[in-house]
């Protein structure tokens, strides 16, 4: 049997991480890269594509499309897009429907509403304050010294709340320290933190208009904190692709399967 | 060759305007009467940041929730970069404006005088004969700086040059469509308005080429109050798009149309008045939405890209609605806020091009 | 343009809902409420374990005054016509042709009191509307598009009228108003002042207010007369007059009132100018701050420092920042804020009720130049013996806030006073940041500990 064949490639090279994935004819994800971030996203992006070709036994030419922040930096690109659509695309052919879909990025949070054809109809990101993005999180994170991944566990392990008024990342820090100082239960600040998170994105979402289903795609849906608050603030139950992480890469490898090579 | 490089410095038209015995006066934005100050024997040069200064000295005078034009100028002013005029200018655009004016003139008491120019909120009677009076106080300064009063050849002379170059500015806008120009350097020739004689303007204008437009893809109308810094336009052009029509203060909001009046003050207050609908003046927001939309069908603009300088309350405000009713028209919003520099940030440049792509 | 959807909470009452739940009902279990609140302030004796001393008894009486008004708001349509004003405009106008008056900044600063404010913020930024435009406008636009409000019900306005001599803000605000209820919208633009008023800006005010005349007869169904203006003119003098003479109270050492009580008693003054209640209301207040005076009895029990606030108050943080400036020894007795509705009474004229009034409209401080604004502060801090000043650098208000790093400095240099400057924002408690500010204003306090 022959292995399938690589009709195309996306990277998605992201403020925290860098993902990409390389797809078949049909679609399908035949393999993947996923690791942090490094100062020289060019190289990276290289060696990564560099190694995946190499396990996928891909020796030509296969259209590869770039998006992220660092999607101009892409040599090989063939073609770059935003996140926007990307992350559309591969949620879209994951879940199969329209609806509203939140992405939770290092950098950058958004809020697409998908047309029933999969295409954003319209889309809103956060301002340019780093309260509303994972960059909270992880700010939070290494300020109470709790691994990013027990963040979301932790708040839901207990309920109490304690309300973090400030949602500037700077003034919520001073915050914490002072709630810690007066005592407060870690795991009461922690929720408190993902509820303020969670108000910036729920704002989002009811200023693009909330169309369900609701879905999450980004690092951040791993969180369960996040998810189950979104669900608790809007009231509808949240759908999650198989590999959040992966949508915007995914997205851009099937649009690179469409053949345009222009921009 | 570009545009820029044919515009002569700012620094050499103060020399030549001063050889012509006028003196300069550097005005912020963005409506007033130029008429009137070249009656006077007065040369604007308006100020609208510049992008480039550092935000420090007007950080020191000004709250960080201050917009950045009122920052930048405050530095601008503190780093003597209007030296070299004779008076400064302050149309009561909004309450930034109308903070740094006063600010100016009771704290930092620069070596010019600070002029003021209150613009009424209406289009009344009563609204057009206090602009008349308010003209007529402002026409006093005036006269004091630059030692000269107009006789009726005077005004003839400047309403002469000033309406044939507000001509030129209408037809540079109605041939849009026609120009040879990328949009970098059709907004290079609108813009060289702020600081160009009328003479000059009016001729770099008729020298325009005709010819086929370079640009394609999707078309956008621009909104806002100024499009800095005009790298802006090469990158909304590398995404597939390019501007067709605008709704920007130092744009299209000052296309005044003609006026008949003979009394010359009565005559500029009702150029004044009747501008296209701005939201710094308090235009209805109904009439704002009637005019985008048909100015966006008329240019064929696909969406319509709201990029505001950070903290620009008369813009904010009727954002919502003016989302909703253009979608309802078919007509998308992207509202985008930007920090004055000398790039646009990634985020912002993200944000456009994925609107480009919702519209392809 | 009309919106018509969200509308759906704005009801008409009938005339027999009005006489029966406010006018029968409604006013006499307030009045209940009010003799039980008095009887409860009577017997009120200083705690040991509190900073300040009890609150003045006359607050039974204005909680009963500002809880009719708005329980009228509740049943007004369809039996009164309904404004919707700023709270610098010409209201006189319209209660002489018996409008029912409701001022939007008010109800928002309610909200802020109640701790509503952010939710219902978060309403209108869920609608589109920026968090960096007016807190104000905020919570009101968001109480208009979900219909929620501590005080029950909103009325839906038959007018609005906006006049620009606090903010440009007002205006863009009360498009948003106009476009979204479909009603008129009168504007008196009043000319900022850079120097003093000069005679076209005051004609430019005294031809609007003349002019709006025939449009609010229009709305309100009945004709203007100059006899009912000019007695509203003159009980809106007395009650102005009057505000003033509580403000300056405050004078005397240690100060019976606090700028904190300021800030809640100046409901009636803002809301209900022009009513004969309101100059009752404040002759009452005056007598038991006199009664206070004579008896020594301040409104903080140590009065070691006084203080001028600037600017609009913190309303989420006025109980806590009396309480922990009280326990600090310092009583703020003066703003620039409280003053703006007294400090214009000598200018008003009954005799004389269109020009007066026009010159009245044009002179707030918020619409005067950074430097009057300046001297104002100094003849303040003058007169009422201040030791140092807070200026609220207010994210909201931008009018107010622009001039105060100069205004600071001035006060700094040329008097010898502390003065702090502590950012914040009147209604929006996200924009506030507790530890920084209780750091500076722990500062500020050591700094005039150090010149005592």
């Amino acid at each position: 049997m022959s292995k399938p064949e690589v009709v195309a490639i996306g990277t998605d090279a992201g403020s925290t991480t860098c993902k990409l994935v390389a797809v078949g004819q049909g679609g399908e994800v035949l393999g993947s890269r996923l690791e942090a971030t490094q100062p020289h996203i060019e190289l990276q992006v290289g060696e990564l594509l560099g190694q995946l070709r190499s396990e996928l036994g891909v020796d030509g030419p296969v259209p590869c499309v770039a998006t992220g922040y660092g999607r101009k930096l892409v040599k090989d690109a063939t073609r770059s897009v935003t996140e926007i659509t990307c992350h559309a695309r591969g949620v879209f052919r994951d879940l199969g429907h329209g609806g509203t879909l939140v992405d939770i990025g290092g950098q950058d949070s958004k809020v697409i509403r998908l047309g029933n054809n999969g295409k954003p109809v319209d889309f809103m990101m956060n301002d340019k304050c780093a309260a509303g993005t994972g960059r909270f999180l992880e700010y939070t994170s290494a300020r109470l010294g709790v691994p990013i991944d027990e963040l979301g566990r932790r708040a839901l392990s207990t309920d109490r709340e304690e309300p973090i008024t400030s949602t500037c990342t700077v003034f919520a820090e001073s915050e914490i320290i002072s709630l810690l100082a007066r005592g407060v239960a870690l795991e009461a600040i922690l929720r408190g933190l993902h509820r303020a998170l969670v108000g910036r994105i729920v704002a989002m979402v009811h200023n693009v208009g909330l169309t369900p289903p609701l879905m999450l795609s980004g690092g951040v849906a791993h969180n369960e904190a996040v998810r189950a608050l979104i669900e608790e603030a809007t009231g509808e139950r949240v759908l999650l692709p198989r590999e959040p992480q992966l949508m915007g890469a995914y997205g851009a490898a099937l649009l690179g399967t469409e053949g345009k090579s222009a921009a | 060759m570009p545009i820029a490089d044919r515009l002569t410095a700012r620094k050499a038209i103060i020399e030549r305007v001063r050889g012509l015995g006028r003196k300069v006066v550097a005005v912020l934005p963005f409506h007033y009467p130029r008429a009137l100050l070249r009656a006077y024997r007065l040369h604007p040069i308006e100020v609208w940041g510049p992008p480039n200064v550092p935000r420090d000295k007007g950080s020191q005078h000004f709250q960080a929730y201050t917009c950045d034009i009122v920052l930048k100028a405050t530095s601008f002013l503190l780093r003597g970069g209007m030296d070299p005029v004779d008076a400064i200018l302050v149309p009561h655009t909004c309450d930034a404006l109308q903070g740094m004016a006063s600010v100016t003139a009771d704290f930092l008491k620069p070596r010019q005088p600070v002029l003021t120019l209150y613009l009424p909120r209406g289009c009344r009677d009563s609204d057009r004969a206090f602009l008349i009076a308010e003209l007529r106080r402002l026409a006093g300064c005036c006269a004091e700086i630059s030692g000269h009063k107009p006789n009726e050849a005077d005004w003839a002379e400047a309403f002469a040059a000033e309406e044939a170059a507000d001509r030129a500015l209408a037809s540079l806008y109605q041939r849009r469509p026609r120009l040879a120009l990328s949009d970098r350097d059709f907004y290079t020739a609108v813009r060289s308005r702020e600081f160009l004689t009328a003479e000059d303007f009016g001729e770099l204008a008729a020298s325009l080429p005709e010819g086929d437009p370079p640009a394609d893809g999707v078309g956008l109308m621009l909104s806002g109050i100024v499009a800095e810094p005009l790298e802006l336009f090469d990158r909304i052009n590398e995404m597939g798009a390019h501007v067709v029509a605008d709704d920007l203060a130092c744009g299209y909001r000052r296309v005044y149309p003609p006026a008949a009046e003979s009394d010359p003050f009565a005559r500029i207050a009702a150029q004044l008045l009747a501008c296209p609908p701005d939201p710094t003046r308090g235009s209805p927001i109904e009439q704002r939405v009637a005019a985008l939309r048909s100015r966006m069908r008329e240019s064929g603009a696909q969406g319509l890209l709201i990029y505001d300088v950070k903290f620009c309350e008369p813009e904010l405000f009727d954002i919502p609605l003016l989302r909703k009713h253009l979608a309802a028209a078919g007509l998308p919003v992207l509202h985008v806020e930007f920090e004055m520099g000398m790039t646009v940030s990634r985020q912002v440049l993200t944000r456009i091009e994925a609107f480009v792509e919702t519209l392809q | 343009m009309t919106e018509t959807t969200p509308l759906s909470h704005y009801v008409r009452s009938s005339r027999l809902d009005y006489q029966l739940r406010y006018e029968l009902l409604g006013k006499a279990l307030l009045r209940v409420q009010r003799w039980r609140d008095q009887r409860k302030l009577a017997g009120l004796r200083p705690r040991e374990d509190s900073v300040l001393n009890p609150p003045l008894r006359c607050v039974a009486y204005m909680k009963e005054m500002m809880s009719r008004h708005y329980l009228e708001g509740r049943y007004a349509n369809g039996v009164r016509k309904v404004a919707w004003v700023t709270s610098g405009a010409p209201a006189e106008l319209l209660k002489a042709l018996d409008f029912f008056l409701i001022y939007p900044e008010n109800h928002a600063a309610l909200c802020g009191v109640r701790r509503k404010a952010e939710s219902l913020c978060e309403e209108a930024e869920h609608d589109g509307y920026s968090r960096d435009i007016c807190s104000y406008g905020r919570t009101d636009i968001g109480a208009m598009l979900s219909g929620k409000t501590p005080a029950g019900r909103l009325p839906r306005p038959d007018l609005l009228l906006c006049c620009t001599n606090i903010c440009q803000t007002v205006l863009y605000w009360y498009r948003v108003l106009a476009a979204h209820f479909g009603c008129p919208l009168i504007l008196i633009d009043t000319p900022f002042l850079y120097h003093e008023a000069e005679a076209h800006q005051v004609a430019y005010v005294q031809r609007q207010l003349e002019e709006m005349v025939s449009v609010a007869e229009q709305v309100a169904g009945r004709s203007f007369s100059e006899r009912s203006f000019m007695q509203v003119v003159d009980h809106s003098r007395r009650a102005s007059e009057l505000w003033l003479e509580v403000l300056n109270r405050s004078r005397h050492r240690p100060a019976p009132m606090t700028a904190f009580d300021g800030f809640i008693h100046m409901g009636p003054i803002v809301d209900m100018r022009g009513d004969p209640e309101t100059t009752d209301y404040y002759e009452r207040m005056l007598d038991e701050l006199d009664e206070r005076i004579r008896n020594g009895v301040g409104a903080i029990k140590e009065e070691r420092y006084r203080v001028l606030w600037d600017n609009l108050p913190i309303w989420y943080k006025i109980g806590d920042f009396s309480k922990w400036l009280g326990g600090h020894g310092v009583n703020v007795v003066a703003s620039t804020y409280t003053y703006a509705w007294g400090e214009l009474s000598p200018m008003i004229d009954p005799s004389k009720p269109f020009e007066s009034m026009a010159r009245v409209y044009l002179h707030p401080i918020l619409n005067r130049s950074t430097g009057h604004k300046l001297s104002s502060m100094q003849r303040m801090v003058d007169e009422f013996h201040l030791d140092g000043v807070i200026l609220h650098s207010d994210r909201s208000c931008k009018p107010y806030s622009l001039g105060q790093i100069d205004q600071r400095d001035h006060l700094v240099q040329e008097m010898g006073i502390p003065a702090l400057l502590l950012e914040a924002d009147h209604n929006d408690p996200r924009a506030y940041a507790e530890e920084q500010s209780t750091q500076r204003l722990e500062a500020f306090i050591e700094m005039m500990e150090a010149r005592a």
